[in-house]
């Protein structure tokens, strides 16, 4: 299912800098969020990693449109993210790290049914579908539980359960361990190997990036690694150690 | 706040005659009442009312009726400032201290009836059939350029919102206090504000991500 290519062409983000402005300047300074970064993704799992503020979640979004270039352009699948927004969320489904800010229904089944609304619309049918995608997830004794009443890891992976209930065929997923506890997070990691679609996250967790196909070492908005994943983590140890 | 309000739009399921009556009968009961309320002012009217409400709670099961005091578990505060202040207007415009009591207890009263009723409605349906039946009656906004669907998201949006920001409001209390800040509501406030403006950003790029907005918006960045 993961035939799909992300690619960026130079894509790049600067904003204006309110903080630096002063009233000698004639035009506002721009602040770069991050440089342009050319490359294309396409093996099944890859992996973002690097510090704070680096730029992870920025070029994360730019997959999805959530922030348009300022500079290049993105596609996916051939689809400019900018132009064909619609389109291209089409194709890719996206993970947030906080989970509670991505449901909107009270009951974890009717979150679920929210996302096949678009596709499903016999009612009968959708709840079923729903019921199917839980199960497999093996969230099916969730179902008619209060997303207020679930632990921090279950969440994520209801959260997960509304995204790939929209049937994308790219997962893009921001920090989506970081809230978790050990347990939920082997669970949640062993949910991510089983799926069909092609998968790129973010992660402070260098275990979890090294099962990448492949690693983006992001540093002070460049990319500065790109390759296979020891040696990408052992780059952004590396950087990391230099600095402190 | 942490209990019941974290429930809001959660319904409790049941088979009473209440929860299976049909949608349009719902919201039906929902508009007379506030209907009520409004038309007649009065403090027997009121009070009726309430009185009914209580009656319909019972109606629809015991667990439903251990809900009917909630708001006034929570919200006593705001009914009271609310009551006193309908009291002092009457007063103040030459009524009777028994005159403006029953002024106060016929307006307060009537908005508890037609809140009451509200709530009624989402204690006994599911969100999603209130956002499909919503759906379906707003559809002719559509002629004037109003999506429906996207009304209906809203409305259960804004339900789902109140127990977050809830949360957020006791979180923030709790840190000040961890700090040794204390009660300070116009110091609270802040945070509270901050926290709600970035939940509301971060569902909007949820929604977005999930494409339940639908519209081409122009991405953020
Ligand atoms: N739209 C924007 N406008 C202004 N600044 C932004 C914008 N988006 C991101 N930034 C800034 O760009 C930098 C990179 O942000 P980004 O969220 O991509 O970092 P990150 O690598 O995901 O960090 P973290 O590990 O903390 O999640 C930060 O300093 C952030 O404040
Ligand atoms: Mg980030």
């Amino acid at each position: 299912m993961h035939e799909s290519t992300v690619s960026f062409e130079s894509a790049a983000l600067a904003v204006e800098d309110e903080a630096a402005v002063d009233a000698s300047a004639k035009a506002v300074p721009q602040r770069t969020v991050l440089s342009p970064v050319t490359l294309t993704l396409s093996e099944p799992r890859v992996a973002v990693i690097g510090a704070n503020g680096s730029g992870k979640s920025t070029l994360l979004k730019m997959i999805n449109g959530l922030v348009a270039p300022s500079g290049g352009r993105v596609l996916v699948n051939g689809h400019c993210t900018r132009q064909a927004t619609k389109r291209v969320r089409r194709d890719v489904g996206f993970l947030f790290t906080d989970p509670l800010a991505q449901l909107v229904m009270p009951v974890v089944l009717e979150d679920v049914e929210l996302s096949l609304k678009a596709s499903v619309p016999d009612r009968g049918e959708r709840r079923r579908r729903a019921l199917e995608i839980l199960e497999r997830l093996g969230l099916d004794h969730l179902a008619h539980r209060s997303v207020y009443d679930l632990s921090g890891g279950e969440r994520q992976l209801v959260a997960l359960a509304t995204v790939l209930a929209a049937g994308q065929r790219i997962l893009v997923a921001d920090e989506p361990t970081t809230l978790l506890d050990l347990r939920n997070n082997a669970l949640l990691q062993r949910t991510f190997a089983t799926l069909e679609q092609q998968v790129v996250y973010a992660t402070h967790d260098l275990d979890f990036a090294a099962r990448a196909d492949r690693v983006l070492v992001v540093d002070q908005t460049r990319v500065v690694f790109d390759g296979a994943p020891d040696e990408a983590v052992a780059a952004y140890r590396q950087l990391a150690l230099r600095e402190a | 706040m942490r209990g019941r309000m974290m429930t809001l739009g959660l319904a409790i399921p049941g088979r009473s005659g209440i929860h299976r009556a049909p949608l349009w009968a719902k919201y039906l009961v929902v508009l007379a009442f506030g209907v009520c309320a409004l038309a007649w002012r009065e403090a027997p009217v009121a009070l009726a009312l309430i009185g009914l409400t209580v009656l319909l709670y019972a109606a629809a099961g015991r667990r439903v009726l251990a809900c009917w005091a909630d708001p006034l578990r929570y919200l006593w505060w705001m009914f009271a400032i609310l009551g006193a202040h309908q009291w002092w207007l009457a007063f103040s415009a030459g009524a009777t201290g028994m005159e403006s009591a029953a002024r106060a207890v016929a307006i307060v009263g009537g908005m508890l009836a037609a809140l009451q009723a509200a709530r009624l409605l989402l204690l006994v349906t599911e969100l999603t059939v209130l956002m499909d039946g919503l759906g379906r009656a707003l559809r002719p906004l559509r002629h004037v350029g109003i999506d429906p669907e996207a009304l209906s998201l809203g409305v259960s949006l804004m339900l789902r919102s109140i127990p977050a920001i809830a949360a957020s409001a006791v979180e923030v209390g709790d840190a000040a206090r961890a700090r040794g800040i204390g009660r300070n509501p116009v110091a609270l406030a802040g945070p509270v504000v901050v926290s709600a403006i970035d939940y509301a950003h971060r569902t909007g790029d949820a929604l977005a991500a999930r494409g339940l907005l639908d519209h081409d918006d122009e991405p953020t960045g």
